[in-house]
């Protein structure tokens, strides 16, 4: 058995102390009735055992490598500067807990500090706190925040929202009771009904959700005009981080609080975990912010310092009361996601933004002339996704033959519950990601062609 | 010389010096560009952004210097002996960092078609089936994101049965020694909550009968508990509350103390949440990510967030028939990559090796808690499994606090256990010594922990005194809020 647990030689001596025989003695307090007696677990394994065992099942996979892959959707395959996983290996930082006693823990608090203030510089917001889970849960803590705001019972988010994020939000908004109202789309352009949301939002709303890009991978032209719309009713927007490099900040257009999903600064896809919930609000909204937050203050000899504060909104200290029963965050991403920006700085986050856009609008040129396909299905522009058409058969069908011919085409948008209401459009989103090139964009046009002929 | 450096007090009696650096913001190394964007292609000119993003171009060195000084300003498993209370701080094997870094696990998107991640649904298949005979609740969901997590959707299972029912039950409850996150969950998830008295540090069984009514929709418990002790009524506990009709929830942080011994499953529990990330010694990334999993027994697994794994034959998928599930809880399927790293640790161990995890974790605490008894009280009984309480009191008579003895703890060079909590414990102090911890290093800790107890007043006050930073002003960080460098500059 590899050596992860002290040695059992010791237990005679701490025994003795206790004046006991038996570790079992320990054990007395469990009632007979509910002991067990095996879990029924194997042997143990020696280290090459697990490495082996490890590995026969990670060969059982096809990672994207073996593809050209073209799936993305707020998850992404971006290329990881060397850097990011030098600083985050460091065992100092990936095996301390939660800096609660800020003295010994000063590098973890600095480095979450500039998180914050990197997402502020991103979306131009004010107050940040030091991440959450992930980019759904986050727009889930949103809602509720945005609640905390602001009266109502209604929240209006895009019918074109990921499936997915609309029940991570149904879940979230459960508890208060909100209801879920969906803003249409327009249906050539993609583009939402800014007429409908400045409506609706007068009408007993506390939120209206928007996403920048948006699930479908256009950009919203309303945006930068829809606060003084919807008035005081907080604009919560969802952002897409490296977007943020080309597009005007959601805090120079009114949003009130701006979330997003961090992974592809620095993170792995590792099949969708962990991620990086990323949030922002306006300072008014610090004390219902959920999760950590960092400040800086000085210690009892002028230095500055760094320390988790306004902590009386939190779950260990508020109990029942508190903005958010988080407690986790997710401060190792978080640093892999600065450390990803840091390195690449302003001009470097730049290049990688306007190299992957250019990259999918070749694509979409390329499948432009496709038989039975309708690439972009929209016609609003885009960044670095976009939604392909589909005619004649199922687009779940396409997608599986593509994968046959080596090309994992997208990504379908349709909730695959049985009882889900389809989309009104057969389709899928298509993106690029770091390997993206002339080659693939080639490859996948032609298989495309070739698929659909052959239909 | 030696005798004159100790009589200076703390820094003095401890050879332990942590790295000092003033380290600058990554702001205040170079001043950021200024100049205005030029537009980029295919993007309408009222969405282009304009300035900069105010951030500098730093070269590499730059960047590598800067975060591995901040490293060295950090206590972590691997420099320092982390007794903190219900947090398990046990040794976080390497070669789950190096198995979990295989790019056929991490250049895997949870999108591509389940033929191509038949390894990873193996694994995830294999880690459910494990964590189900671990707990005795064989209904498991990946898709948790940690603890707190893992407490809400388990409410969120609880409140969509009895909706199926045609139940109203609007309450749940819990211990007055319950983690903070137990109330947190239930209010999020829609319910009111009510705190049961403990007795003798554990449930008051009179107390709970009282409090349970036909509102009631769960009782929430920790066992062991939060005081360290197992809740030897546990199957009267579970009696009195499904004889209500109401769910009994295992809150699975403080697994590690019963692997093996006794489960959920077995105590009477109908749903459990388990942190991976500390019984399974998954890193803990200095505040996250970890990992969670929830298990279910009969009455609420039909609501278990979707997708599940199904085996048909020898192939894996991801199913979402589940009519009558809750939906999704988080993106994807969960921290796969954290996952991973449990799995290896699962079967490093094996049947013996877990249950050793038990044993030694319990008997460290139990060893550990006897000695340290001698010097401070504990509140309650002597026998206690993988953490124990002591009480800081006696600090009280010296004008001292239990924060004062928690910060000269790190002035030797260990982390100071969990402080104020649970709260019916007054300057509660809370010690858990995994089983990763040699005997050696737990009497270091003794000792040092008792160099600190036995230091001049004036010192114990004053510390740190070895560390990066002296006592940091956690008033004024609340009071003046600077949260950004922003903030700092004024800008």
């Amino acid at each position: 058995m590899v050596r992860w647990i002290s040695p059992q030689e010791d237990d005679a001596a701490m025994l003795s102390e206790l004046g006991i025989s038996s570790v079992e003695e320990l054990f007395r307090d469990i009632p007979k009735k509910a002991r067990m007696k095996k879990i029924g677990l194997g042997a143990p394994l020696e280290e090459e055992e697990i490495a082996t065992e490890v590995e026969r099942l990670l060969s059982r996979n096809r990672p994207l490598a073996d593809f050209d892959s073209f799936l993305g959707g707020g998850l992404y395959s971006r290329y990881s500067n060397a850097m990011v996983d030098g600083i985050i290996q460091r065992s100092e930082f990936y095996t301390a807990y939660t800096p609660y006693q800020p003295e010994a823990s000063q590098g973890t608090l600095q480095s979450l500090f500039e998180f914050q203030s990197l997402w502020i510089e991103l979306t131009n917001m004010e107050v940040a706190n030091a991440s959450l889970y992930d980019g759904a849960t986050a727009m889930g803590e949103a809602l509720l925040m945005a609640s905390r705001l602001h009266e109502g019972r209604r929240f209006l988010v895009p019918a074109s929202l990921f499936w997915e994020r609309k029940s991570v939000l149904a879940n979230y908004a459960r508890g208060l009771g909100a209801e879920i109202v969906e803003i249409p789309w327009l249906p050539s352009t993609g583009q939402l009904d800014a007429d409908f949301i400045e409506r609706e939002a007068k009408k007993d709303c506390f939120g209206v959700l928007v996403e920048y890009p948006d699930s479908f991978g256009l950009l919203q032209e309303s945006l930068p005009s829809l606060k003084p719309r919807i008035g005081n009713v907080p604009l919560v927007v969802s952002a897409d981080p490296l977007s943020l490099a080309l597009l005007e900040p959601p805090g120079s257009w009114g949003a009130d609080i701006v979330v997003g999903e961090g992974q592809g600064f620095g993170a792995p896809l590792s099949y969708g975990g962990p991620l990086l919930g990323l949030m922002a609000c306006r300072r008014a909204g610090v004390r219902q912010l959920p999760g950590r937050v960092v400040g800086a203050t000085k210690d009892r000899d002028g230095r500055r310092a760094f320390t988790l504060t306004l902590q009386t909104r939190e779950q260990h200290i508020r109990r029942s009361k508190a903005t958010s029963n988080v407690c986790t965050n997710n401060s190792l991403v978080a640093i892999a996601f600065l450390v990803y920006a840091t390195t690449l700085g302003p001009s470097g986050l730049r290049r990688v933004a306007l190299s992957l856009s250019e990259k999918a609008h070749r694509l979409a040129e390329a499948l432009k002339g496709v038989k039975g396909l309708r690439a972009p299905l929209f016609s609003s522009p885009f960044l670095t996704d976009f939604v392909v058409g589909v005619e004649g058969v199922k687009a779940g069908d396409f997608l599986a033959a593509m994968a046959k011919r080596g090309i994992l085409a997208g990504t379908l948008l349709d909730d695959p519950r049985p009882a889900a209401k389809p989309l009104p459009f057969q389709g899928y989103l298509t993106s690029v990601d770091w390997r993206t090139d002339d080659k693939s964009i080639a490859r996948y046009a032609k298989e495309a062609a070739d698929e659909r002929e052959g239909a | 010389m030696n005798q004159e450096v100790k009589a200076q007090g703390s820094a003095g009696a401890s050879s332990f010096r942590q790295a000092r650096y003033d380290e600058p913001l990554l702001w205040e190394i170079r001043p950021h560009n200024t100049a205005k964007l030029e537009e980029a292609p295919n993007i309408p000119p009222a969405l282009q952004r304009k300035d900069p993003l105010r951030l500098p171009e730093l070269t590499e060195l730059e960047v590598a210097r800067h975060f591995t000084r901040l490293s060295q300003m950090v206590f972590s498993i691997e420099t320092n002996f982390y007794p903190l209370g219900s947090c398990t701080m046990k040794y976080n094997p390497r070669i789950g960092e190096v198995l979990a870094r295989n790019p056929k696990a991490t250049d895997m998107h949870p999108g591509q078609p389940d033929e191509t991640a038949q390894g990873t649904l193996e694994m995830l298949y294999e880690l459910e089936k494990a964590l189900g005979k671990i707990t005795g609740l064989p209904n498991i969901s990946l898709q948790i994101a940690a603890g707190a997590h893992g407490e809400f959707v388990a409410l969120l299972l609880t409140r969509a049965y009895f909706h199926d029912l045609g139940e109203n039950r609007t309450e749940v409850l819990l211990p007055d020694t319950a983690h903070g996150t137990n109330p947190a969950s239930a209010a999020l998830a829609g319910f009111t909550t009510k705190e049961i008295p403990s007795k003798g540090g554990c449930v008051d069984l009179k107390a709970l009968s009282e409090a349970i009514s036909p509102q009631t929709a769960a009782f929430m418990l920790t066992n062991p508990n939060t005081a360290g002790l197992f809740e030897e009524e546990v199957l009267e506990i579970a009696d009195r509350v499904h004889g209500s009709g109401a769910i009994l929830y295992y809150d699975g942080a403080n697994m590690n103390a019963i692997l093996g011994k006794t489960n959920p499953g077995k105590m009477g529990f109908d749903v459990a949440h388990l942190n991976l990330h500390k019984t399974f010694a998954t890193p803990h990334g200095g505040g996250g990510p970890g990992a969670g999993a929830l298990c279910a027994g009969e009455r609420l697994k039909d609501y278990l967030p979707v997708p599940r794994i199904t085996k048909e034959g020898r192939r894996y998928r991801w199913s979402y028939d589940f009519p009558k599930s809750i939906g999704k809880v988080k993106t994807a399927y969960g921290n796969v990559g954290i996952d991973l790293r449990a799995y290896a640790f699962i079967l490093a161990h094996g049947e013996e090796g877990l249950v050793r995890v038990t044993e030694r974790s319990v008997l460290n605490s139990n060893y550990l808690g006897k000695k340290l008894g001698k010097r401070l009280p504990r509140p309650f009984k002597e026998l206690v499994k993988h953490e124990f309480l002591l009480a800081g009191t006696p600090l009280k008579e010296r004008g001292l606090k239990t924060l004062d003895l928690a910060k000269r703890l790190l002035d030797e060079g260990v982390h100071a256990p969990t402080i104020y909590f649970p709260h019916l414990v007054d300057e509660a102090l809370m010690i858990e010594p995994p089983e990763s911890e040699s005997k050696r290093d737990v009497d270091a800790f003794y000792d040092a922990f008792i160099r600190a107890l036995d230091d001049k007043d004036e010192n114990i006050r004053d510390a740190p005194r070895n560390l990066s930073r002296s006592r940091v002003d956690e008033v004024l960080a609340a009071k003046e809020p600077r949260l950004s460098w922003r903030d700092l500059k004024g800008a």
